[in-house]
């Protein structure tokens, strides 16, 4: 599974969103990711890739961010 | 020392366990109706398989929107939907973002609150391999997440309290919440209570304690039989209530629909034994209610008694209620309506505080189902049985709490003139 395709089902299946809102420019905040469900979704991200984020990560802002963040820790990974 | 100001109560909701509204839930009851049915988990290798009550037909997604549901545990999504009910019932609507209302707050009561998070959690580690708990587990698990999700969403500034003493938590909770407006401290509350016992670990260990009565699909409805020489103990039940409390001038100022008045509260503790009941404890209870109601023994005509059906509770209650009433005893209704609704918990208090409101906006006073043969452990009062009692010209009723660990609480409310 892509990044993309991550974030759209845990943004559908949590909050009900459209996977049609969910691209690249789009503020995650709008979304309704809030500190909390940034939480949630680097939780499930660990937990499908294998992968353990560290701590003092920077919060992506944006979709986009979100995306890139997600392919360099997976290409490092891999 | 001030005058005390008058308590109204303006506001019910609950999630009946029936599937319908407030209406067709007091309805089953006077009718003598039983939510209870036979639950059977598909858990292995021992499911749980005992009478109870589920609210099956709530659907929190529907009541509550998507993304608000997700981040609640099931008591908090049971109850939150109770308190939205209310809220609309006294005649607010919910509007975002809501206004800061500074002066109003909550009181809630639980007594296993989130638990189902962690035991879910644990699950997961233990039989999935799971390595560690959701980040959400915190904020679903806490026992002040019903209290504060429904202050946020109703947006009330002022106290957000949550009341944790096994089955008098919520009534502690409407007490509580009720001094606060009587004491001039708030104009509005929002109280009640919810709980989720349908918990592997929880049942489990009621079950050990041996105050679950049995049952299969076709006994699991007659299950709980409250004063009854044939019971068997109690029947664990999920649900939630709320009421919203208001200073009876501030009712009366806004044109809110008042339904009654809450005259006393009246809390104690036995100091005696963590289980067993103690008839002195429950009459100073009583009696500190009736006093702060300024009501008079033949002023209550219907007790909502705490009832569980276990053998040895039944009876002490029975006869600290004759103690406290003495030659008004005999005449006196009483049912125990957690052989229709079951035992709720830490909610227990305020389905039943809103049984006994509606027995009063209504004078109409619910049976306890199941009663066939009374105990003689139980009598000397006037046990509703087999149908309800309309027109009684009510104008006072109480409803009783008495937790395990000692706890006592018990309201009085008065009918509006």
């Amino acid at each position: 599974m892509d990044s993309l395709t991550l974030i759209r089902e845990f943004l559908e299946n949590r909050l009900g969103v459209s996977p049609e809102l969910v691209v690249a420019e789009a503020p995650l905040n709008d979304l309704g990711i809030d500190s909390l469900m940034m939480l949630e979704l680097m939780f499930e991200f660990e937990d499908r890739f294998g992968i353990t984020l560290a701590k003092g990560l920077k919060s992506p802002k944006t979709v986009g961010e979100m995306v890139a963040l997600m392919d360099r820790l997976r290409s490092e990974q891999s | 020392m001030n005058q005390q100001r008058r308590v109204a109560v303006t506001g019910l909701g609950l999630i009946s366990p029936f599937g319908g509204d407030l209406n067709d839930f007091f309805a089953r009851l006077l009718a003598g109706e039983s939510a209870v049915s036979f639950l059977r988990t598909d858990d292995v290798p021992r499911p749980l398989a005992m009478p109870f009550v589920r609210c099956q037909h709530f659907d929190a997604d529907a009541a509550l929107g998507r993304p608000l549901a997700g981040m609640m545990d099931r008591f908090t999504q049971l109850g939150t939907a109770a308190a939205f009910a209310a809220w609309e019932d006294a005649g607010f609507s919910r509007g975002q973002p809501p206004k800061q209302l500074e002066n109003w707050g909550v009181s809630w009561g639980t007594a296993l609150g989130g638990t189902h998070a962690y035991e879910h959690g644990l699950r997961e580690m233990w039989k999935n391999g799971k390595q560690r708990l959701p980040p959400m587990s915190v904020v679903l698990g806490m026992n002040n997440a019903c209290a504060s999700h429904i202050a946020i969403k109703l947006g009330l500034g002022a106290s957000c309290m949550t009341y944790s003493i096994a089955c008098a938590s919520a009534a502690t909770a409407i007490g509580e919440g009720f001094k606060k407006i009587q004491q001039g401290e708030s104009d509005l509350m929002v109280v009640g209570g919810s709980d989720n016992p349908l918990l592997y670990g929880v049942f489990r260990a009621w079950e050990a304690m041996r105050v679950l009565s049995p049952g299969n699909a076709e006994t699991a409805a007659n299950a709980c039989r409250p004063f009854d020489s044939a019971r068997s103990g109690l029947v664990l039940g999920e649900g939630a209530a709320a009421l919203i409390l208001e200073d009876w001038e501030h009712a009366v100022k806004r044109g809110a629909p008042i339904i009654c008045e809450l005259g006393g509260y009246g809390a104690n503790c036995d100091h005696q034994n963590l289980v067993r009941p103690d008839q002195a404890g429950q009459i100073k209870a009583i009696n500190m209610a009736l006093a702060n109601a300024d009501m008079q023994l033949t002023d209550v005509g219907y007790i909502n008694a705490h009832g569980t059906a276990t053998l040895e509770g039944d009876p002490i209650e029975i006869s600290a209620i004759r103690e406290v009433f003495g030659s008004h005893a005999p005449k006196l209704p009483v049912s125990a309506t957690k052989s229709s609704h079951g035992h709720l918990m830490g909610a227990s208090g305020a389905i039943e505080a809103a049984i006994t409101v509606l027995a009063l906006s209504q004078d109409a006073l619910p049976p306890t189902a199941n009663l066939t043969n009374i105990d003689p452990k139980c009598e000397g009062v006037m046990h509703i049985r087999g149908q309800s009692i309309k027109n009684t010209n009510l104008k006072g009723a109480i409803s009783n709490c008495f937790a395990f660990g000692g706890s006592n609480a018990v309201l009085a409310f008065k009918k509006t003139h």
